[in-house]
């Protein structure tokens, strides 16, 4: 057992090592602070406006995403009939397990040319909302379904109406499940590179988005286009300087939903 | 304790006592005809009739399955695919203004694990209040309330803390506390003294009393001491049937139907 256990916990553990190895030359305060000049395909050593813009595409992702997720769950939990709850349940299932960039081609075709938002971090955000959509409303789904019935009957028996029970109820004492969701779909959101390397980013010509018709410059796209450049040890060094920051950003959000999760007591 | 009951319950000496009889009572404040469930294709209750006075406890007692819950839970909105007529003071709760929510303010129910909401014990209380002229006398309201249901004594010095650092019989008083205070109609009880220690049973009891003076309860009970302790009316429930209704003393002194002494003697129904 420890044999077939041994390389799932050091195979990532090597590659982790392997990575931060790699960028200690170049993690500093100027590399996190610095920002691109915008010219030079993003071959600076700044990667402040990545940064920022990866922050920017996952919050306006999750921000779009939690009404649809908290609606979609609420409706499953007081309205769906079996049928529908077992049609929801497959159908959010499947998407989950829909190859992200598939959803970037989609949003190439209809927000980028059919509504002609254009590359944006309005496009992207919409596509990565889509993407943790599942995930959020899976999230929710189970926040929701641990709440006793007998809490739920309690209100009811003090003629709470159904909006009264969820708000003044269930979200009290879910918001802990709720919020640990939400940070996983923002690590999930800041995972992603496919579906926004069509819909939401360029390479060169952008520090910071004007408006959210704007494109953005990620991490993730950051590293891909630097690891295209595989001849230049500079770049290449900083490519795994920005790996680490979105390693270390991503699991800034792992933990803290598990943060959470210990709180809530689940 | 069967054998004790049913030792008591038929003293040769009381068996000429007068009888209490319900026809006493006054008019009956809720009806119930020809009350059927059908849950998954299993007959929950069948063709229940019982009437309800304006004031007492009625108990519903009978073996486990035999629909006392899912009867409370009729009456009170919860469970509402059922069939036959139920009235209030007359009015019909199917027409009842205001849908099933309105109804529940007016038929209370108090389930057999307390549910306290993770707030104070004064918001516990204040849960259910509706609108600004309940919320004004709110702190009247929460004294009054905890009064009736015998906890203010132990909680007066307290109301702000949390409701779920009390104990479980303290809760349940709080649950009853918080149902009264939107000043029910009916207040429907099952099991509320299932999971609590002898003293918090008698002090539900009490609070249960002196309720009854006021409004009528009905408390499903397996505990058929308890029953005879609240006096009142006694209904008897077995495989979706009422079996026998009538005062208590009357019930327990002078059963009339075979499965009701069967039942009390050795706490089994067969009435198939």
């Amino acid at each position: 057992m420890l044999l077939l256990a041994l390389p799932a916990l050091l195979i990532p553990t090597m590659v982790l090592c392997y990575i931060f190895w790699q960028a200690v030359p170049v993690l500093n305060w100027g590399f996190l602070s610095g920002t691109a000049d915008g010219v030079g395909f993003g071959v600076t050593e700044g990667i402040f406006s990545q940064l920022v813009g990866s922050l920017l595409l996952a919050t306006m992702a999750c921000l779009i995403a939690i009404p649809f997720a908290l609606g979609t769950a609420l409706y499953y939990r007081t309205f769906a009939t079996p049928g529908q709850q077992r049609l929801m349940n497959a159908m959010f299932n499947m998407l989950q397990g829909i190859p992200p960039i598939v959803f970037g081609l989609c949003g190439l075709v209809v927000l980028v040319n059919l509504f002609a938002w254009g590359v944006s971090l309005l496009s992207g955000a919409v596509v990565l909302a889509v993407v943790v959509l599942p995930l959020l409303v899976l999230n929710t789904l189970v926040t929701l379904e641990r709440i006793p019935n007998e809490y739920s009957e309690a209100g009811s028996a003090l003629g709470l109406t159904k909006g009264a029970i969820i708000l003044r109820l269930w979200l009290p004492r879910s918001w802990l499940q709720l919020l640990t969701g939400l940070l996983l779909a923002m690590a999930r959101a800041l995972s992603e590179t496919a579906p926004i390397m069509f819909t939401a980013t360029v390479f060169s010509g952008v520090v910071w988005p004007d408006s959210i018709f704007s494109p953005v410059t990620t991490l993730q796209t950051h590293i891909f286009y630097l690891a295209q450049e595989g001849n230049d040890p500079l770049l290449i060094s900083i490519a795994w300087g920005s790996a680490a920051v979105l390693v270390l950003l991503v699991a800034f959000f792992g933990l803290l939903a598990r943060l959470l999760q210990k709180l809530g007591g689940n | 304790m069967v054998a004790n009951i049913t030792h008591e319950v038929f003293p040769q000496e009381e068996s000429t006592a007068p009888i209490e009889s319900s026809q006493k009572q006054p008019s009956a404040v809720l009806t119930v005809e020809k009350l059927a469930l059908n849950l998954a294709g299993k007959e929950i209750l069948q063709q229940v009739d019982f009437s309800l006075p304006a004031i007492g406890v009625t108990s519903v007692i009978g073996p486990s399955g035999a629909g006392k819950s899912s009867l409370l839970r009729c009456l009170n909105g919860l469970e509402n695919g059922w069939s036959g007529v139920v009235k209030i003071d007359g009015n019909d709760i199917r027409q009842w203004p205001g849908g099933w929510d309105q109804l529940r303010r007016h038929v209370g129910m108090i389930a057999q694990k307390p549910v306290v909401f993770n707030t104070s014990i004064r918001a516990n209380v204040c849960f259910g209040l509706h609108g600004w002229r309940q919320r004004r006398r709110a702190e009247a309201l929460v004294k009054t309330s905890l009064q009736q249901a015998a906890l203010w004594d132990e909680v007066a010095d307290r109301l702000d803390a949390l409701a779920t650092t009390l104990s479980v019989g303290q809760q349940q008083r709080l649950c009853i506390a918080r149902a009264i205070a939107i000043k029910p109609r009916i207040l429907l009880l099952d099991e509320p003294t299932a999971s609590l220690d002898p003293r918090s049973k008698q002090l539900v009891e009490q609070s249960m009393l002196q309720l009854a003076q006021e409004i009528p309860l009905i408390c499903v009970t397996h505990d058929l001491e308890q029953a005879q302790r609240l006096k009142g009316q006694v209904i008897f429930m077995c495989d979706g049937r009422v079996i026998e209704q009538a005062a208590s003393h009357q019930f327990f002194n002078q059963p009339q139907q075979i499965e009701t002494r069967e039942f009390l003697r050795w706490s089994v129904c067969d009435c198939d």
